[in-house]
């Protein structure tokens, strides 16, 4: 057993509003540079729709993640395949699959002399400087804007009537907010021919080597999630950090610190590395969601802790790793799942399926926890995104949100608590009251759990500020 | 004549490579950010397969013939039955296609990095330079080897152990006078883009990243800082 730690992130899209702060501060401090105005680490997409770059689930098309053939394999091809396309990556996407960055002529407002009509900005290329007309964005689908058009061709319709869902009167939405997912078998780095990419090995983080990377393009290609991105101008690949520099001090992500609804959840999981091959390898897609929480590690077992100090493991992370909310919501209470686990990568960003509303009534049955078979959102749509299509673990899921509801309600409107709803989906009050205080109260030292590091060279941060970094050198 | 031949052939091999070999490394070592491809294959792709595929590997198998052919002393081909007249007919042939296929992939590739909007608007001086630099000494080349079939001139006894000379550092620059102006321009132009490539995008050939078969997939790094 190799016991490694990785810091990980849940968000519960059940309280996801789509407000895009997230992306905000994250676009401010990381991507606020020339050639990178394209990227952004975090973005916010409405599901259904094809999302940034276009069409991006789609694997036929990206070639993107692993395959089990015989063995586990890049769906893109090995190093001898790779090294032969080199000169042009045939799956790499052209920039007009995420967009052509704008900005606006605004001193035309103020500089136009007096006229009958007001002055109007047009929108101008950032890589040609030329007038451009607008196609495609990074939340070009938002609120469902074109979904009638784009949304035939989002797979996770797969199994189901799109048609029927893309009737005005039956269409449903919720938000799916993106970054990288620093997997435990990251395809990013496994495609690097230059080995620029590497996953860290206190943390987990996925980073690229600015220092190493040689502009190949293969990790674009490779990571599924679209995640890695070109910068045009310096002609490196760049991807979410995980505010490292923030989560070393202790300190939560920009995205997870800014996030008004209070849904994201920063914390840490305790792994074993040896067996990342084997749950890659799981032969059926929908089993590969329990494959991965089978080899999380538990952090109260004495057993593990006293391996986890045996290899080095500092003790701030072992408390840290009990806990981790992440743990909780993964694995304690099976409430968070992986976003496309049949990509095969062990993503490490998980997703709490949302409620929507019943479309269906009902009459009075003993069964008080709804079926979500009967919610707006096709439980079959949100299996296909979250556990390659196995519908059993989300419906729980559900159930046991609805039912968290119906006890708390019980319990606060009439002032007794009825134990008998959470008992049907194997829930006890304990647990519902640990999921009622991280979800609905959601305290900021409850959300994020991150020990701090050590620095045990002396370092000095105001001399290296701006000697490193992604800044373009000599520029 | 003499002197200028001596400048050219003698002086100006030896500045090349010295500004080359110099040049490499500062470049390495003061800009760790610029040394790779410098790929534009984001911002247009269609237009760039055929061209950029064939210039890649006409250009590969041109220098893979290069080394083979002028590195190599005739008297070891002799040896092993390949006398210089089939050396040269197979040099000639064999540099044809893989010379025009270089050229023809340089010209589809110029083509478009003025054609295409977004490509001219990401394009340096610097690009145009080794563009530039690429094309005269791709062009010459390829019109040497087609000029051979018509007109022979027996490169391996002049040339070839010019070369061999300026390499082991016995130069000998008399072998290149009887040479003519159309291979000494070829060799002039192969000299100049040496002393530019450090500070060019070329130095991206220098990675070609064959460790990638030897290393296992998932890299793990530690932080330089401990815990």
């Amino acid at each position: 057993m190799k016991i490694k730690a990785q810091i990980g992130m849940v968000l519960n899209l059940d309280k996801c509003i789509g407000c895009h702060t997230c992306s905000i501060p994250c676009k401010n401090v990381w991507t606020n540079r020339s050639g990178a105005e394209y990227i952004w680490f975090n973005n916010v997409e409405t599901k259904p729709g094809i999302g940034y770059p276009k069409k991006w689930e789609n694997q036929a098309i990206h070639k993107g993640g692993w395959e089990m053939g015989l063995k586990l394999r890049l769906r893109a091809g090995g190093p001898p395949n790779k090294l032969l396309k080199i000169f042009h990556n045939p799956d790499l996407p052209t920039i007009d699959e995420y967009y052509e960055p704008w900005t606006y002529n605004y001193d035309k407002l103020i500089s136009t002399p007096q006229k009958k009509h007001q002055p109007s900005t047009r929108p101008k290329s950032l890589i040609t400087g030329k007038p451009i007309r607008l196609k495609w964005g990074p939340n070009w689908e938002d609120d469902l804007a074109g979904v009638n058009e784009t949304g035939t061709a989002d797979v996770n319709f797969n199994n189901l009537d799109y048609q029927i869902y893309l009737q005005f009167k039956k269409v449903f939405m919720f938000y799916l907010p993106r970054l990288c997912e620093h997997c435990l078998n990251p395809a990013c780095v496994a495609s690097c021919p230059s080995g620029a990419l590497y996953k860290r090995e206190e943390d987990g983080i996925v980073l690229v080597d600015q220092e190493r990377c040689r502009g190949w393009r293969y990790c674009v290609s490779g990571c599924p999630y679209k995640k890695v991105y070109f910068n045009w101008e310096t002609g490196r690949s760049e991807k979410c950090i995980f505010c490292y520099p923030r989560i070393e001090a202790g300190m939560t992500s920009l995205c997870a610190e800014t996030c008004v609804g209070k849904i994201r959840y920063v914390g840490v999981i305790l792994y074993d590395a040896d067996q990342i091959a084997m749950a890659a390898s799981t032969k059926e897609e929908h089993e590969l969601y329990p494959a991965q929480t089978g080899i999380f590690l538990d952090p109260m077992d004495p057993a593990v802790v006293a391996e986890a100090i045996s290899q080095g493991i500092p003790q701030s992370y072992i408390e840290a790793a009990q806990q981790s909310p992440v743990y909780k919501l993964a694995v304690d209470w099976q409430l968070a799942f992986p976003l496309h686990p049949e990509f095969r990568t062990l993503p490490m960003v998980w997703y709490i399926p949302p409620l929507s509303p019943l479309v269906q009534f009902f009459e009075e049955s003993d069964d008080d926890v709804y079926d979500p078979e009967v919610m707006r959102i096709p439980l079959t749509y949100l299996a296909n995104l979250l556990t390659a299509g196995d519908k059993e673990p989300v419906r729980m899921a559900l159930r046991r949100l609805m039912a968290l509801r119906s006890y708390m309600r019980s319990k606060r409107l009439e002032g007794k608590a009825d134990p008998g709803v959470l008992e049907k989906v194997g829930m006890t009050e304990e647990m519902a009251q640990g999921i009622y205080r991280l979800l609905a109260i959601a305290k900021y030292k409850d959300r994020f759990v991150i020990p701090t590091v050590k620095k045990e060279k002396e370092v000095n941060l105001y001399r290296d500020q701006g000697a490193a970094g992604f800044s373009s050198h000599g520029k | 004549m003499h002197t200028l031949n001596t400048l050219a052939f003698l002086v100006f091999p030896y500045l090349a490579l010295t500004t080359s070999v110099v040049g490499h490394l500062y470049r390495y070592i003061s800009d760790p950010y610029g040394w790779n491809t410098r790929s534009s294959e984001l911002l247009e792709k269609k237009g760039l397969k055929f061209g950029i595929t064939i210039f890649h590997w006409g250009i590969i198998f041109t220098l893979l013939g290069h080394g083979v052919g002028l590195l190599i002393p005739q008297r070891y081909w002799d040896a092993v039955g390949i006398d210089s007249q089939t050396h040269t007919v197979f040099a000639t042939y064999s540099g044809a296609l893989v010379g025009a296929a270089a050229l023809l992939g340089l010209c589809l590739l110029i083509y478009r990095r003025i054609t295409k909007e977004r490509i001219l608007a990401t394009t340096s001086l610097n690009d145009f330079v080794t563009l530039g630099l690429l094309f005269f000494v791709v062009a010459t080349g390829t019109a040497n080897v087609f000029s051979g079939l018509y007109e022979h001139f027996d490169i391996l006894t002049t040339v070839a152990p010019w070369l061999r000379g300026i390499l082991t550092l016995t130069p000998d620059p008399t072998l290149m006078l009887q040479v003519p102006l159309r291979f000494k321009l070829h060799i002039l132009g192969v000299l100049t883009l040496i002393g530019f490539w450090p500070f060019s995008r070329l130095v991206h050939i220098w990675s070609v990243p064959l460790t990638y078969f030897f290393r296992r997939w998932i890299v793990f790094r530690r932080r330089e800082i401990s815990f």
